[in-house]
């Protein structure tokens, strides 16, 4: 059983390990380019960023003796890991509870004989191998990364590699508990983010306001805050990983109660009231028109993808101020943030922080949307809808329109608010440069939907991790090859290079033909190979 | 009589000796005709071909007169399909994916959904992942029936079907046939399609062995039967009466095999007294190895 439930977890373990270990390398490689090489420019960085922690508060923990190395890689790299990782755990125990019950698995597991207690215990023990697995390729990578500046203390890294896995298995079984009280996989992810977003806030806001110290103590993240055994000088919070523990116990053995009382397939307490409200309720009329229909199936994700990418435009942009205030009195940076920018450091900042980041966001979004083409297929659906008097090139043309339109509507929405956020602190963007920005982010993200589209004719359970990893990997190149001053030969292996950075310099018009011409061979091979291809298969 | 679907020399090669080969079919318009074969025959792989969703590789399909793989489009808006793995829609409510793909087909007639689900006894207003798997089926039918088709292609339809759902299901493809509709049902239960259809094809490891009518099903059918006396046993009696084989008894009870009719064994065993009389009906790869005594299907084909 445990074995079976750990293979199960072999996906995003291989794709979180992927992740943490070149996220945690990437910083901790960067450290010298970033803070300099000299005990004087790090002191200089570690006070400019201390400056700026009240902005930075969103994302990363207070920083603590980022003038080293160690530091540095604690604050920067397994800072904002913790909450990479508890998206994780959200995802897998909304899976191992409701995603495995739907898929009818859990039925065959206990008629087999697995006790409800042994199933719950084997799905924990088994995540929490894999959270090992993932945790220690990040420990690799901050010691591959740190190998040829400042090796890292084997012992410390283990310490905070083992507050960070503590962390991520509680959170596993908190949400194992939380989905018990849903009805679906989607509910058990919704409640499980809307109890991660909470907790996180907590700690955020504690982290700049005392007031909030006593009730931040409820959240996991602060028991993971505690801990800063990397940096020198640093320790392990004894109370905070006791505490995880403790909601490892707790959680999960209510989880097992409440399994053990329920039925499969259904909440712990009564049905949803949206099941009674819905009898005789009409289906929705947007069900019966070409792209609509596809709009309205996909609703849920666009909102999600929109909601979140609108989300962070605001924060980006509204931390600006106080990052360039500090950042711009750093020998060199000066220079850097106002290279071609006119002298503008405010757009230079909004350029590289939130158009920056928008690409991996909508390059995500377009990922998401690829899989959820690949499961059309391999469940059946694209067979059901062959099933009818339907062109094959139609399924692939409306996909296509719907990339287009969800994208499109991300990045208006994103890019107004980043605009409006940008006025609301003073600091008026140029809009034709915004407009430029935000276009351009259509063609880009479409690259990789229509890349998807045409690999998904061809295997579509593999496309999907594919084009995740090529997605990170180059975003990783584009973010690193300025500061490590990588060769542009290397640099160029990005797709990123493609957006080129249009808020700042124009334009890239190579970039965007070769986009375009991406996107129309992706999706013309995509429907050739539609015309060709068996399906259901 | 125009062919509703003819096939010719199709072939799906996965290799290995599986698949379905040179399979040589037509099914007249206005039968109903059962497809008949143990699991992995290649059945499924038929219907996939005859619905365009799989390239045959050789040979051909067609429907109406229209290729099923060239002309896919033309040869849907004549067919009523129910796949034998159901989809997966998810949260999608019955009614909404009746809708969506409703209106793929070129719209969806209310009441004709409104007769047939409640007909069928099925919710359409429960999330299609709290459908048990009979209720799926029955959704599948729905969506199959609902337009009116010329042809339905009915993979292994009554899975999953309780014993009053099956015979709705008998009645409705009673009456598309009596409006002159083709049907197309596949299936590995022999007394499944025994009282619908009027021609039933039997395929066995990828080729087709058998096309016969009804009655000549009745040479393939057969039942093993266990007779408990409280007396004497008639045991010779039994073993000359025709159609009974494989006579074995121990101490007061006889097991045979019974072939077509029962009058002859009733016959053999009429004055003994019986206490206890069962008869099971085996699956159809039993009946069909015991028909053909383990003769490899290429000899079978020969019969």
């Amino acid at each position: 059983m445990l074995r079976y439930a750990f293979r199960l977890h072999r996906w995003g373990m291989i794709g979180y390990g992927v992740v943490l270990f070149a996220g945690v390398y990437a910083q901790a490689a960067a450290y010298s380019q970033v803070a300099g090489t000299t005990v004087a420019s790090r002191a200089a960085f570690a006070h400019a960023m201390g400056l700026t922690e009240s902005q930075l508060s969103f994302f990363l923990p207070l920083p603590y003796r980022i003038d080293t190395l160690a530091g540095y890689v604690q604050w920067r790299a397994y800072g904002w890991l913790s909450v990479a990782l508890m998206i994780w755990a959200i995802a897998a125990a909304a899976g191992a509870v409701r995603g495995n019950e739907d898929r009818q698995l859990v039925d065959y597991w206990l008629s087999a004989g697995v006790s409800r207690l042994r199933l719950v215990v084997s799905r924990l023990a088994a995540f929490a191998l894999a959270a090992l697995v993932v945790v220690v390729a990040g420990g690799l990578g901050a010691l591959i990364g740190a190998a040829s500046s400042a090796p890292l203390d084997l012992g410390r890294l283990a310490g905070q590699s083992l507050a960070l896995w503590v962390l991520a298995v509680a959170f596993f079984a908190l949400c194992c508990l939380i989905a018990q009280f849903t009805a679906s996989t989607r509910g058990a992810q919704a409640a499980g983010a809307a109890v991660l977003v909470v907790l996180y806030l907590l700690d955020v806001l504690a982290r700049t306001q005392t007031s909030f110290d006593g009730l931040s103590w409820v959240s996991p993240f602060r028991w993971y805050d505690a801990t800063n055994v990397l940096g020198p000088g640093g320790h392990l919070s004894g109370p905070g990983l006791l505490l995880c523990a403790a909601v490892i116990l707790v959680a999960g053995g209510l989880a097992a109660l409440a399994f053990r009382r329920r039925d499969l397939r259904g909440p712990l307490f009564g049905r949803p009231a949206a099941e009674v409200r819905s009898r005789g309720r009409k289906p929705s009329p947007l069900l019966s028109w070409p792209l609509a229909r596809l709009l309205y199936r996909q609703r849920w994700i666009l909102a999600g993808w929109t909601l979140g990418i609108a989300v962070m435009a605001v924060l980006m942009v509204s931390i600006a101020p106080g990052s360039i205030d500090s950042l711009i009195n750093l020998p060199g940076m000066r220079a850097l943030l106002t290279h071609g920018q006119g002298g503008d450091p405010y757009r230079a900042f909004i350029a590289s922080y939130w158009f920056g980041l928008a690409p991996l966001l909508l390059a995500a979004l377009a990922v998401h949307l690829v899989s959820t083409w690949s499961a059309d297929d391999t469940e059946g659906i694209l067979g059901s809808e062959l099933s009818t008097p339907r062109h094959r090139w139609a399924v692939v043309l409306e996909r296509g329109l719907l990339a287009v339109v969800g994208i499109a509507v991300a990045v208006a929405v994103g890019s107004l608010l980043a605009a409006v956020t940008a006025a609301g602190i003073g600091h008026t963007l140029d809009p034709a440069g915004v407009l430029r920005a935000s276009w351009l982010l259509v063609p880009f993200a479409l690259t990789f939907a229509a890349v998807g589209a045409a690999g998904g004719a061809f295997w579509p359970r593999a496309v999907v991790g594919v084009l995740g990893v090529v997605a990170f990997f180059s975003f990783l190149v584009w973010q690193l090859a300025p500061l490590m001053k990588w060769p542009s030969s290397i640099a160029n292996l990005s797709v990123f290079q493609l957006y080129g950075s249009p808020l700042l310099s124009g334009v890239f018009w190579n970039g965007l033909w070769a986009m375009l011409a991406i996107v129309l061979a992706g999706f013309g091979l995509a429907a050739i190979q539609m015309q060709r291809r068996e399906v259901d298969q | 009589m125009t062919s509703a679907v003819r096939i010719s020399g199709l072939t799906k090669d996965y290799g290995a000796g599986r698949g379905l080969f040179d399979l040589d079919l037509h099914v007249p318009e206005g039968e109903i005709f059962g497809y008949l074969g143990p699991n992995g025959a290649g059945k499924t792989t038929t219907i996939r071909m005859l619905m365009g969703l799989a390239h045959p590789t050789r040979g051909s399909a067609s429907i109406f007169g229209a290729d099923c793989w060239s002309e896919a489009v033309e040869v849907k808006r004549q067919v009523g399909y129910v796949p034998g793995e159901p989809p997966q829609f998810g949260g999608l409510r019955g009614r909404q994916i009746i809708a969506y793909l409703g209106a793929m087909a070129g719209g969806v007639d209310q009441g004709r959904v409104k007769q047939l689900s409640e007909r069928l006894q099925l919710d359409l207003s429960r999330r299609y992942r709290e459908y048990s798997s009979g209720n799926k089926k029955k959704l599948m039918l729905v969506l199959a029936f609902m337009h009116r088709p010329r042809l339905l292609i009915l993979d292994e339809p009554t899975a999953g079907l309780d014993p009053l759902n099956q015979q709705e299901f008998s009645a409705m493809v009673r009456e598309a046939r009596q409006q002159g509709v083709t049907v197309f049902l596949s299936s590995h239960v022999l007394s499944e399609v025994e009282h619908i259809c009027d021609q039933v094809g039997i395929i066995r490891a990828g080729r087709l062995v058998n096309v016969s009518s009804l009655e000549d099903l009745h040479e393939i059918r057969m039942h093993r039967v266990e007779v408990e006396f409280a007396g004497e046993v008639p045991v010779e009696a039994i073993r000359r009466a025709e159609g009974v084989d494989d006579v074995s008894a121990e101490n007061h009870r006889v097991r045979c095999i019974v072939r077509g009719s029962f009058e002859p064994l009733m016959g053999a065993i009429a004055g003994a007294h019986v206490v206890n009389l069962t008869s099971h009906e085996p699956s159809l790869e039993e009946a069909f190895l015991a028909y053909y005594a383990g003769a490899p299907a290429e000899e079978a084909t020969r019969c």
